[in-house]
């Protein structure tokens, strides 16, 4: 006959759970990560800033109506994905050259903000924002 | 007569409830740290390619949305008070930067119209806060 031993004990062993915990607690750390807000920085001219008088083959106005439709000057209606070459070429000619971005009040924010990333896409650094007289 | 001294003393540590311990602290400091975070208005961010990080301590940020609701600080404000509400902020810190956190589908005239305020109160450094692309 043999004897089967009873003494299994009915606990498990508790002490590395602090261990796990504070796996836990590391892996959570190391992978969370905060929303980072990302913008398109510019500068405004200041109230005490006088105005500079720009030649005009220094300036290139793109214009954005309210139907959302986009215009360069010299090219006529233009789409946004062709704006980028269109301007980096200008650029090329003219390393001076302002752009200006003229929106009208009725168009939505979003294409003044479409047309701003495909000119810093192009790495034009002189960008300036105007509005179009509505009427 | 003779007493017979118990050498039966435990020299260790419970440990089992250590893990309760930090679970309790955990959950502790989870609840009751409170992120100091500006609600803002309920908003659609632009996308934009080109968009570089920003530093939330350098931040004003300046919410607008679609239907002409304008919120600094959490407070709905009218388009003639932001300049003396960033007016006053940028005395206290002057290389503030205003973050525009505007919904893509606002009218241009309200963002032109912040941005003539802000050109009276002589802040000059303004970023568009945009979500990165997907592709």
């Amino acid at each position: 006959m043999i004897k089967k031993s009873s003494k299994v004990t009915s606990e498990f062993s508790t002490s590395s759970m602090s261990d796990i915990n504070f796996l836990l607690l590391i892996f959570f750390l190391v992978s969370t990560m905060f929303a980072v807000d990302r913008g398109l920085p510019m500068s405004l001219p200041g109230e005490s800033s006088s105005t500079v008088k720009l030649k005009t083959e220094d300036v290139l106005k793109i214009r954005a109506f309210s139907n959302g439709a986009i215009e360069a000057k010299g090219k006529g209606p233009i789409a946004l994905s062709e704006i980028e070459p269109f301007v980096r070429a200008k650029l090329k000619v003219n390393p001076e050259l302002v752009i200006v971005i003229e929106t009208h009040p009725d168009a939505e924010y979003n294409i003044m903000i479409d047309i701003l990333d495909e000119l810093r896409n192009a790495d034009a650094s002189k960008i300036s924002l105007r509005t179009m007289k509505s009427g | 007569m003779k007493i017979s001294k118990k050498q039966g003393v435990q020299n260790t540590i419970p440990t089992g409830s250590m893990a309760d311990i930090i679970f309790l602290l955990l959950i502790f400091f989870m609840v009751t740290t409170i992120f100091k975070m500006e609600s803002g208005l309920p908003i659609t961010l632009p996308r934009a390619e080109s968009g570089g990080e920003l530093q939330r301590e350098r931040l004003i940020t300046v919410w607008a949305d679609r239907y002409n609701r304008i919120s600094i600080n959490d407070k709905l404000m009218r388009v003639d008070d932001i300049d003396k509400v960033v007016g006053a902020k940028l005395e206290e810190n002057s290389n503030l930067i205003v973050a525009f956190k505007v919904d893509r589908i606002a009218k241009y005239r309200l963002v032109s119209d912040i941005i003539e305020q802000l050109k009276h109160a002589n802040a000059i450094n303004v970023t568009f806060v945009s979500v990165a692309e997907e592709s």
